[in-house]
């Protein structure tokens, strides 16, 4: 049995382990390069720290930066074309998605899924063990439904001194009619394991630096997976898949692929590869691309549409005290109260991640704030004890809010070419309404919570940031999570989805897309946990198809 | 003591030796000798010299870390929970 995984990141590299283990010959092929090994040095050297900076990028496979846009906003979530994928620059935040989340089209807006919650929450589980999650269950049930006697592999991290400052004042606080709780966020990165787990690498020893890279590997990156790979499995870095080829009968027969030498020119030989399965894996957007490239599993019409992601809410504040940012991990705790609820009907639901790193994202920070003190004319001592107490005492609230499944918001093929003359992925996208009144409801919620600490907020949106709006008369701003989903989306019919609930392409028995690009909604949960735990249970359908495929193949053969 | 260093103290509130320590005093001052107040500020401050970040240590040095009291992120590791003490306080 021969299974060709396009695509060497998180989905991939887990489902290439599982079909590795259990006897198929599993040929992975990724269009990225290797990761270079001086990432932590060029992160410290790259004036803007941005999620993609510290990594190798090649000419021939060009990272999100080739994509072109043409609707009303930039899609601003960057993805990585090399070995490991974006999950080498992710934040490993790894919260599930709530059971209605499931039924957003019931509840809200956008599509319904074609399983459940408890369908996928046997394989939550699976996926958390696997990649190494720091949580706690008694204290996730508070918001969530988890197994009875399930413990984590690893006890919850502990809390931040901002964490603490903040629930001691609004943990039990009504807002909007919510009670408000600072609850523990799920982590993918080492802490103190329970019996009978071995963490692989160190424990997180408080480097601050997460995304986009942790000096102590103390963060899961699919690199643990593939070191755990059987030899059945093969892995072939710089091969860009630009087609899947189907028999007359909608069979999936082979692919090809470009193969190419340096990082700086398209110079590239080419290739094919026969398969009995072919399992995309190439991120959501690259997904859809390949597919489109091969005019295959759109009969719906649906592959590239329903793009969405988490449009973020930044909101920033300081504390009346000193806090210490900028020490430990990103967010280790958020406020769940707003993710569900009746107001779902009509304006898009959220979750506040409380941020750790001062304003860095937001804002700049500390650069920004040393060279408005230095504007201001502060010289020496002053300068000095400014900067010490703006910086330590700042926070902020990273509010993600729910996109609905939109077909308009799409990827389609650019007629630009890249350097190895393959089309650059062209992006349409917008918010609706919906999200719009989500965003703004996020930021009233925000003035609460900042109101009840006694924080002095320092939010503001102006006309020429980047991703500036105004909603209902108020000047608003969102930036991209990088949570990139729903362009080969999941459905009860072929009629009006792309992939079944085993992310099976419905026009295709023999052939998988995988990953956030299946789902139907994100919910407002990081979705990495919820792509692991989808290509978990897609990697169980097809060892149980095993059979069923091989005879298959031989059918094809002899026809 | 040499001018820039003086300079470079009575401009960033931070001790000759306390500069010294950073091991950038010679780097800055072949950079930065001469240069307007304010780049020099922004130099010791942010490790960043005209849109550059002229090494690793400029980065990991950077006074506005110092003057909070926390390391340059992804450069020093403060230990597994350090996040969760109260924050000492640095500014003097």
């Amino acid at each position: 049995m021969r299974a060709v995984v396009v695509g060497a990141g998180f989905a991939g590299s887990l489902v290439a382990k599982v079909l590795g283990d259990n006897g198929f010959r599993v040929l992975v092929l990724e269009a990225g390069a290797e990761p270079n090994d001086d990432a932590v040095h060029r992160f410290r050297r790259a004036l803007v720290k941005s999620p993609l900076a510290p990594y190798r990028t090649t000419a021939a496979a060009p990272s999100s930066r080739y994509v072109i846009n043409t609707g009303p906003y930039a899609y601003s979530s960057p993805y990585l074309r090399m070995n490991g994928g974006t999950g080498t620059a992710w934040t490993g935040i790894t919260p599930r998605m709530r059971p209605d989340d499931f039924r957003t089209a019931d509840l809200g807006r956008g599509r319904n899924w074609p399983v459940g919650y408890a369908d996928l929450e046997p394989f939550y589980r699976a996926a958390e063990w696997e990649i190494g999650i720091a949580a706690d269950a008694d204290e996730q049930r508070q918001h969530l439904p988890v197994a009875d006697g399930y413990r984590y592999p690893m006890h919850a991290l502990p809390r931040t001194y901002l964490d603490h400052a903040i629930a001691s004042v609004v943990d039990g606080a009504w807002i909007d009619g919510r009670e408000l709780l600072v609850v523990g966020t799920p982590q993918a990165r080492n802490g103190i394991p329970v019996q009978g787990y071995r963490p692989d690498g160190h424990r997180c020893t408080g480097y601050a630096s997460c995304v986009p890279i942790c000096p102590e590997n103390a963060k899961y990156t699919p690199h643990r997976t593939q070191k755990q790979w059987s030899d059945n499995v093969e892995l072939r870095t710089r091969c860009v898949v630009n087609r899947v080829h189907a028999d007359e009968f909608g069979r999936i027969t082979k692919v090809s692929y470009q193969r190419y030498e340096d990082d700086t020119s398209g110079r590239h030989s080419r290739h094919e590869e026969e398969a009995d399965v072919v399992v995309l894996a190439a991120h959501a957007i690259e997904n859809a691309k390949l597919l489109l490239m091969s005019g295959l599993a759109n009969s719906s019409d649906q592959v590239g549409r329903n793009l969405m992601d988490h449009p973020a809410l930044l909101t920033w504040a300081l504390m009346p005290h000193a806090v210490g940012p900028f020490r430990g991990p990103g967010s280790t705790t958020g406020i769940e109260a707003f993710r569900s609820g009746p107001e779902r009907r009509v304006r898009a639901p959220f979750r506040i991640e409380i941020g750790n790193w001062g304003w860095g994202w937001s804002a700049g920070s500390p650069d920004s704030d040393t060279a408005e003190f230095v504007a201001a004319g502060l010289r020496g001592k002053a300068l000095r004890e400014a900067v010490a107490d703006r910086v330590g005492r700042q926070f902020a609230l990273q509010i993600e809010v729910e996109q609905e499944a939109d077909p308009a918001n799409r990827v389609t093929l650019a007629g630009d070419l890249d350097a190895l003359g393959n089309p650059r992925p062209s992006i349409h996208y917008g918010l609706s309404d919906y999200v719009k009144d989500g965003l703004l409801a996020a930021k009233r919620v925000s003035e609460r919570i900042f109101e009840l600490l006694g924080a002095d907020d320092y939010t503001s949106y102006k006309p020429d940031d980047e991703r500036y709006f105004e909603h209902d008369g108020e000047p608003m701003r969102w930036w991209g999570a990088g949570h990139g989903g729903g362009t080969h989306v999941m459905g009860t019919s072929p009629r009006d989805s792309v992939v079944d609930q085993w992310q099976r392409c419905w026009d295709h028995p023999n052939l998988y897309a995988v990953g956030c690009g299946s789902m139907p909604s994100l919910g407002t949960s990081n979705p990495s946990l919820t792509m692991a735990a989808l290509a978990l249970r897609t990697a169980g359908h097809l060892v149980s198809r095993r059979v069923e495929l091989g005879q298959a193949a031989h059918l094809a053969h002899d026809r | 003591m040499d001018a820039f260093l003086e300079l470079s103290a009575e401009l960033t509130g931070f001790s000759a030796d306390e500069l010294r320590s950073t091991g950038l005093v010679e780097q800055y001052r072949a950079l930065a000798d001469g240069a307007p107040e304010n780049e020099i500020i922004q130099l010791w401050y942010t490790g960043v010299w005209r849109g550059v970040i002229p090494s690793e240590r400029a980065y990991a040095e950077g006074l506005a870390w110092k003057a909070v009291g926390v390391a340059a992120p992804g450069t020093r590791a403060p230990g597994f929970g350090s996040w969760e003490q109260r924050p000492r306080s640095s500014a003097r």
